[in-house]
């Protein structure tokens, strides 16, 4: 089992590993109160991410990779939507910044 | 393995929470499925229909297992509960302490040792 350490990371290999085989991979999430431990895991049957934490700061980054893999599997593998939203803001703003011209 | 409706299922996940507080952890899983079988898939491939992808959601609290499947015009509504869920009941999490590191050393010990005795 590899836990990687650095979150960004863990999103990046993940979302690689669901572009390259939407079909088999899986995100899997475990929470135990009483320890208050959770730990995310990334699969696609060959290899396996995983991510462990006690901290509250990283269930909120959780949350927004949870809103990227929701949209990736509803939408499709090519929805860069969600990614486009959650990390790479310049590249949305390179559309919009050509539209302000008009006056 | 019980399938549900996304609002039920979130209701039957949150009592899930709930139950774990004291022993026990609550799995979820996420995964892209069709919900077709192979034969239907490739017929659909072959007829150039394009194949209706949809979230499924498997939530276990290790006895009791219940799963629900979104399609990309729930998703958005579902993923805004959902997240609330996991907000409300995630509170056993530590929050960040960049200072006082002898503090929060110390805070542990003497939790430890209240929780031995």
């Amino acid at each position: 089992m590899v836990y990687i350490t650095s979150w960004d990371e863990f999103v990046d290999r993940s979302v690689q590993l669901f572009r390259a085989d939407p079909e088999s991979t899986r995100y899997s999430m475990k929470y135990r109160h009483c320890d208050g431990k959770l730990v995310l895991k990334v699969t696609d049957n060959r290899e396996c991410l995983k991510f462990k934490t006690d901290q509250a700061q990283d269930a909120k980054k959780m949350e927004k990779l949870n809103n990227i893999f929701f949209t990736l599997m509803a939408r499709g593998p090519d929805a860069d939507v969600a990614e486009a939203a959650g990390k790479d803001p310049t590249e949305a703003q390179a559309t919009k910044k050509g539209r302000g011209r008009k006056q | 393995m019980v399938l549900l409706q996304p609002d039920p299922f979130l209701n039957e996940l949150t009592s899930m929470y709930e139950r774990s507080t004291e022993q026990g952890s609550v799995w979820v899983t996420l995964k892209r499925s069709s919900l077709k079988s192979k034969v239907q898939r490739n017929k659909l491939k072959t007829a150039g229909d394009p194949i209706e992808y949809r979230c499924l959601i498997r939530a276990t609290d290790g006895k009791k297992t219940i799963s629900t499947s979104v399609g990309a015009k729930d998703h958005q509504r579902f993923q805004a509960s959902y997240a609330t869920i996991l907000k409300a009941h995630m509170t056993a999490l530590k929050k960040r302490e960049r200072k006082d590191k002898k503090k929060a050393a110390e805070g542990a010990g003497s939790k430890k040792a209240r929780q031995g005795s």
